[in-house]
């Protein structure tokens, strides 16, 4: 009986490329079928890079998938290649706007408050006589003895406590009312020495970043302060002839797991060898979030169809690489491609395509529904679930 | 005193009459005729007041980066401006050099100190060359005695040794600066060590 350590080492040293699920897999099928099989919680089928011999895959899809076997080994290989991308994301920095409802609910519940609670204890706050004393008393009398900031005129003991409700159409409770509130109380109208301050006298409050930045102003789509509130996707384009002429195809960065990588490491790889690694990034987790099945060109396909293939499609690059070199195109076995998509969230830094590998020639940053316009119609179905709710 | 509390002010007279003269016998309404319920009415339970909570304002709350945010606070101030938060924390923002922990030594103090007593003090400086800890180290190879060998790196280990290092390397550079009184304690100290 082998000891654990030396089991795997024993693993890897028999078997000639093998990958690290195969070799797990059919140790344990042949050692302890059932209580592997019931083990497993996730397919194995998809994951796994070369798959049972020709015997008991079914013939037709033999011959539909791999449709070039020049020689009885390639017959063997499986019909599709497994790819890893990643779908690096920027997480919103700010929160979300505030729909009418809820800010009206916030200002009703503020003066709802105002019924409820202890009356505001002035002396309690301001010694008596003092500047800051004279700066509340100015604020509280132009907002008609009202303490709270940002409920507009309502006395919750008066004769009209009931009418606690705003008039249709009033502004009262939007957030930028609120906020304009709270930076006129926080301007001072009392210099030090207790003498009231003129209007031309007084130093307003200096503003508060606003929501928009620069970046939204220009939509610039390759920045990352762009829709702070709002989660971004890193985009790629690549440019392949279509017909004739050159078309931008935008797509995730992607690329071929290694039999000896595990997904996550692929990714990892990929986002380095495309974007650079002048970034702060995390992968999210070693489960893909989304994955794609690229079919292979079939004969007698419209260019305009196969248009988002051309994106993925591995063994084209390889029959370009080998015509650039003067080998026949025939030697490249068509196979399609399954993706498995992982998620990674960007912390600092930023893309940098000079030099990567993958033929990568633009980024951008987008949110879900810039996605869409700019995403291949499979690709954006395949990876939509994934997305954040904003 | 019993008799002025709200409970016994509130008791009412029994109700078990007046249901039974006046209500036909309820046959659909269990609660009435079910045994639970006792003939006197009893309250076990006074008036409980509201909780008496402080008033609360709205205040704006500006991070150090300019973003803002409202809070309920007791205070009347209505903008709160922070000078130290996550935005401008290097724990949060390990990828902003600026942030960086750099030493500041206009007065030379500290230059000062480690010339004099080594960086083995140092949290973050690796013992370096010139370094009391390193010259030494070839002294020490004929001195069959020595406590420490040469494996020893990590000055932390043996903070002692350091000390008496210390002692053996200043012996031998600047007895002759000493006045006979100084000398004479310092052999009594080196004499002990051994």
């Amino acid at each position: 009986m082998l000891s654990a350590p030396s089991r795997g080492a024993a693993l890897l040293r028999s078997s000639q490329r093998v990958c690290l699920q195969c070799a797990r897999t059919s140790t344990t099928i042949t050692r302890a079928a059932p209580l592997a099989a019931g083990r497993r919680y996730f397919a194995s089928a998809e994951a796994v890079a070369t798959p049972p011999p020709s015997s008991q895959t079914p013939p037709t899809q033999q011959q539909t998938r791999t449709k070039t076997a020049t020689s009885p080994q390639q017959s063997q290989s499986p019909a599709y290649r497994i790819k890893s991308g990643i779908i690096l994301t920027r997480p919103p920095l700010l929160t979300r706007e505030q729909t009418p409802f809820e800010s009206a609910f916030y200002l009703y519940q503020k003066r709802l408050n105002e019924r409820l609670t202890a009356p505001f204890r002035k002396d309690f706050y301001f010694k008596k006589d003092t500047a800051s004393d004279l700066d509340w008393k100015i604020k509280l009398k132009e907002r008609h003895g009202v303490p709270a900031k940002d409920i507009g005129r309502y006395n919750p003991r008066g004769r009209m406590a009931w009418n606690d409700e705003v008039l249709t159409g009033s502004t009262t409770s939007s957030p930028e009312n609120v906020l304009e509130a709270l930076l006129a109380d926080a301007e001072a109208r009392v210099s030090e020495d207790g003498e009231i301050m003129a209007p031309e006298e007084r130093v307003p409050v200096e503003r508060p970043v606003p929501r928009k930045t620069e970046a939204d102003e220009k939509n610039d789509v390759r920045r990352l302060d762009r829709a702070l509130d709002r989660t971004l996707y890193l985009v790629v384009k690549r440019e392949v002839e279509v017909g004739g002429k050159k078309e931008a195809i935008w797509g995730f960065p992607t690329g071929l797991v290694h039999t000896e990588e595990g997904l996550h490491e692929t990714t990892a790889r990929v986002l380095a060898e495309a974007a650079g690694v002048n970034m702060n990034t995390w992968i999210v987790g070693r489960v893909p979030v989304a994955h794609q099945i690229v079919q292979p060109i079939e004969k007698g396909e419209k260019p305009e169809e196969s248009k988002e293939k051309l994106f993925y499609l591995e063994y084209l690059k390889e029959q370009a690489d080998l015509k650039a070199r003067g080998v026949k195109s025939e030697q490249v076995e068509e196979r399609g491609e399954k993706i498995f998509y992982l998620k990674g969230r960007i912390m600092a830094g930023q893309a940098d395509l000079k030099g990567n590998k993958h033929g990568y020639t633009d980024f951008q940053w987008l949110t879900q529904e810039e996605l869409k316009e700019v995403l291949p119609e499979k690709t954006f179905k395949s990876v939509r679930n994934m997305f954040d709710l904003r | 005193m019993g008799s002025k509390l709200p409970t016994t002010l509130l008791r009412r007279p029994t109700l078990a009459g007046a249901i039974s003269s006046t209500s036909p016998p309820s046959t659909n309404s269990p609660r009435l005729s079910s045994p639970i319920i006792p003939i006197n009415q009893v309250r076990h339970a006074t008036f409980v007041p509201r909780h008496r909570r402080p008033y609360q304002f709205t205040q704006l709350v500006q991070l150090s980066d300019g973003s803002t945010y409202t809070v309920r606070t007791t205070s009347p101030q209505a903008l709160y401006k922070s000078a130290k938060d996550s935005r401008n924390h290097i724990l949060w923002q390990p990828s902003n050099s600026s942030l960086k922990n750099v030493e500041v030594d206009e007065a030379g103090k500290l230059a000062a100190f480690r010339e004099r007593y080594g960086r083995a003090w140092d949290a973050d400086a690796a013992p370096a060359a010139g370094t009391p800890e390193a010259s030494e180290a070839p002294e020490k190879k004929d001195e069959p005695a020595a406590p420490v060998t040469e494996e020893v790196i990590d000055p932390f280990d043996s903070l002692t040794d350091l000390i008496s290092g210390f002692a053996t390397q200043n012996e031998k550079a600047d007895m002759s600066g000493l006045s006979a009184k100084e000398q004479a304690k310092k052999e009594k100290f080196s004499k002990k060590k051994k």
